[in-house]
């Protein structure tokens, strides 16, 4: 047993230590790989390097090209930083709905908190003051104006905050009622945003005002905000209209979304918001605080979404309810199911393949048939009805998803103690371990024993 | 009747500081039903204590107040000085159920309630989870003192598993186990919550001999070398007479006898619930 000898070393020199020794492991760690699964290991190898670099080589090579030479439509930059927006929406959703089992389908809302917030703070949305702080704006000009790097971090700690705050009225409900409620919280958010462009409401006690609002507009109505100002740091813009480098800007947020869900879902909080998943009740005997453990899977999960929300704002330099319906939470939802539900990579898989069916095949597709049939509707309406066939299809031939998590794969044993191993660095003395045995028609023939039961 | 066995039951004869469970005037009422009526329950340290009675008596509604799980209407109970269940102002209050677990007490389920997708290792690190102290953004940091936690962790629960004989079943999922490694998992689950009190709902159902006489024995040693103490509702008659120190008796809500095994099994009160009268009078 290593463990005692292999002890880290606290505070910040400790975790710069642990954190070196392990980045000295790497290459150690992969050649191992390329010996255990060599042809796995190249390919993923191969389909990383392609994921970082395409955007450049879609810069450099098949944007001139895609609209004339290839049979099939490739993505550009834009659908690329949706896919990751979607993306990181999915790795958001998929710790409340994956890790701790809990159905939001009012995910959208916290999106559109993020959204609303990068607007508020940077636009000239409330012209009547002028606060200019880090930013390229010129001083003097109306509105709130504050560079992105504070904005996001404020739109996380509000999404998270409202995470919370909307969890909290969920949590004695389960199953079935908690997907009703989150339901409604997604119905309303998009609904309130939309309508608060003239507020005017007073409220008074005895003839003395309490609260007077005349004709204030907070959130532009269904026009929206419009303009946002773009993200610019260094003379480099990470807007729409900045080809790659918003691409790569979305792709550095994403692998951070994606070590942050790794992190939690290998730590305590993950194993309590596994138990939940499995076994509410047993989970509360064994100690597991259930009230703060699914608030806290509510808020990290709202957070994801903050930080999308935030910036898409920046990105399209603009934010419209229309991009915060419903159909948004089940489209987010529709990519974690048939990603593989619990599985981060599973999820990410499932947001890049829709959003570049809804993106790029579509539109593409769209195009090809007006051009042969010009009456006929445009496939790009359809997509919902594409989801919801793929939906049906993947439910009944793979219910797991294309990637699914350990626990959505029916029978994959040995790797709990492997996996704290490899992460910990540490060997845990195992004899012999076995390969499960297959424990379950033991347990039906136990369940048919007159079992005396006592109902309360 | 009552009054005598009352008498030379447990409530009131051992010294104050040598019970762990002080339950007092305990009362549940669903709606209409009375499931535990006005129950006084003493559980001296370290002593195996049996909950029998007929189906429907209270037992598992006695156990899930002592957990936190359900309010009690009335009554009061204490644990190791700690108040489980009081009262505050007119209204009765109970701890919830994480806060009973990370006093001391663990227990098992009459139907096994393991997670049932997470492995045997991993349904043991829940069980410590409610003494950890790692907050979640030591985790998204992987800060030293988690990554130190999770090691300790990992070789608490390698060795209470090494204890119950499941060390090479670590990696396998709770629902891939046998039947009897399942019962046993449970109780594992439950020790690695660091408990004084176990409470076991039934932990020989479904079991063949053999697999119960293991089961006892390792009542016997959980209490014997881990110096618990066991609270166990239990069915089967062999195993309660030959384990435990005393029995209490629950008939529809209510102790109707208590005492050694030789004390219980003799006293007619016990044998007319569960026979009926004829049986009492023959």
């Amino acid at each position: 047993m290593s463990a005692e000898a292999k002890r880290i070393g606290r505070g910040p020199i400790g975790w710069l230590g642990h954190m070196a020794d392990a980045a000295e492991a790497i290459p150690g760690n992969y050649s191992r790989l390329l010996r255990a699964k060599r042809g796995r290991t190249i390919a993923l190898t191969i389909l990383g390097l392609l994921a970082l670099t395409y955007p450049i080589i879609y810069q450099q090579l098949l944007a001139p090209f895609s609209r004339t030479v290839f049979p099939l439509p490739v993505p550009d930059e834009t659908v690329v930083t949706f896919m990751l927006i979607f993306g990181i929406m999915a790795i958001g959703l998929n710790i409340v709905a994956g890790f701790a089992g809990l159905l939001d389908l009012g995910y959208v809302a916290f999106y559109a908190l993020g959204a609303y917030t990068a607007a508020f703070l940077a636009s000239p949305h409330f012209g009547s003051v002028s606060i200019v702080l880090f930013s390229n704006v010129a001083n003097g000009f109306p509105g709130i104006h504050l560079p992105f790097w504070v904005v996001l971090p404020i739109a996380v700690v509000v999404a998270a905050t409202f995470g919370a705050l909307l969890g909290a009225p969920t949590l004695r409900l389960r199953g079935d009622y908690l997907a009703i409620v989150t339901l409604g919280f997604g119905e309303i958010v998009p609904v309130f945003f939309k309508n608060l462009a003239a507020i005017t409401f007073t409220f008074s006690v005895a003839g003395t005002t309490i609260i007077s609002l005349q004709n204030v507009n907070l959130t532009g109505g269904p026009l929206g905000i419009n303009p946002i100002d773009p993200f610019i740091i260094l003379g480099i813009g990470f807007g729409a209209t900045s080809g790659i480098a918003a691409c790569y800007f979305v792709m550095a947020l994403t692998i951070i979304g994606i070590v942050v869900a790794r992190n939690l879902e290998r730590s305590r909080m993950g194993r309590a918001w596994g138990a939940i998943r499995e076994d509410e009740t047993a989970a509360e005997m064994m100690g597991v605080n259930t009230v703060r453990t699914k608030l806290l899977a509510f808020a990290l999960g709202a957070a994801f979404a903050g930080v999308a929300g935030a910036f898409q704002a920046s990105y399209l330099g603009a934010t419209t309810s229309d991009f915060f319906q419903f159909s948004t939470s089940i489209l987010v939802l529709i990519m974690v199911i048939l990603g593989g539900i619990g599985n981060i990579w599973g999820v990410l898989a499932g947001a890049i393949a829709l959003t570049y069916i809804d993106k790029s095949l579509l539109p593409w597709l769209g195009t090809r048939v007006q051009a042969v049939a010009p009456d006929f509707p445009n496939p790009s309406q359809f997509n919902f009805l594409i989801f919801g066939i793929l939906l049906v299809v993947m439910m009944r031939f793979r219910p797991e998803g294309f990637l699914p998590s350990r626990q959505r794969a029916a029978e994959l044993s040995v790797h709990g103690l492997q996996a704290a191993e490899e992460e910990l660095g540490v060997e845990v003395e195992t004899d012999n371990v076995e390969v499960a045995p297959h424990g379950q028609a033991e347990l039906d023939r136990r369940a048919e024993l007159p079992n005396e039961m006592e109902d309360e | 009747m009552t009054d005598t066995m009352m008498e030379v039951g447990l409530t009131g004869s051992v010294p104050d500081d040598q019970i762990l469970v002080k339950a007092r005037g305990v009362t549940k009422r669903f709606g209409g039903l009375l499931a535990v009526n006005k129950v006084d329950f003493d559980i001296p340290r370290q002593s195996i204590v049996s909950l029998i009675g007929p189906n429907g008596a209270g037992k598992t509604t006695f156990f899930n107040m002592i957990t936190g799980a359900y309010v009690p209407t009335a009554g009061e109970i204490s644990f190791d000085g700690h108040p489980i269940v009081y009262l505050k102002g007119n209204k009765v209050r109970s701890l919830k159920p994480h806060e009973v677990t990370a006093l001391g007490i663990g227990r098992t389920f009459q139907n096994i309630r393991l997670f049932a997708t997470m492995s045997a290792l991993d349904n043991v690190r829940v069980g410590i989870h409610v003494h950890l102290k790692s907050h979640w953004w030591d985790s998204i940091l992987r800060a030293p003192s988690m990554l130190n936690e999770e090691m300790d962790t990992i070789d608490e629960a390698m060795g209470l598993l090494r204890m119950l004989g499941l060390e090479s079943r670590a990696d396998t999922w709770a629902r891939n186990l046998p039947y009897g490694d399942q019962r046993r998992l449970e109780i594992g689950r439950a020790l690695a919550t660091r408990p004084k009190l176990l409470l076991l709902d039934e932990p020989t159902a479904g079991m063949n001999a053999s697999e119960t006489r293991e089961m006892t024995d390792l009542i016997r040693k959980l209490r014997g070398d881990l110096g618990l103490t066991v609270l166990l509702i239990e069915h089967d008659m062999r195993v309660v007479m030959g384990i435990s120190d005393r029995i209490t008796v629950l008939d529809h809500g209510e102790v109707i006898a208590e005492g050694n095994p030789a004390e219980v099994r003799a006293n007619p009160k016990v044998i007319e619930a569960y026979l009926g009268r004829g049986a009492a009078e023959a």
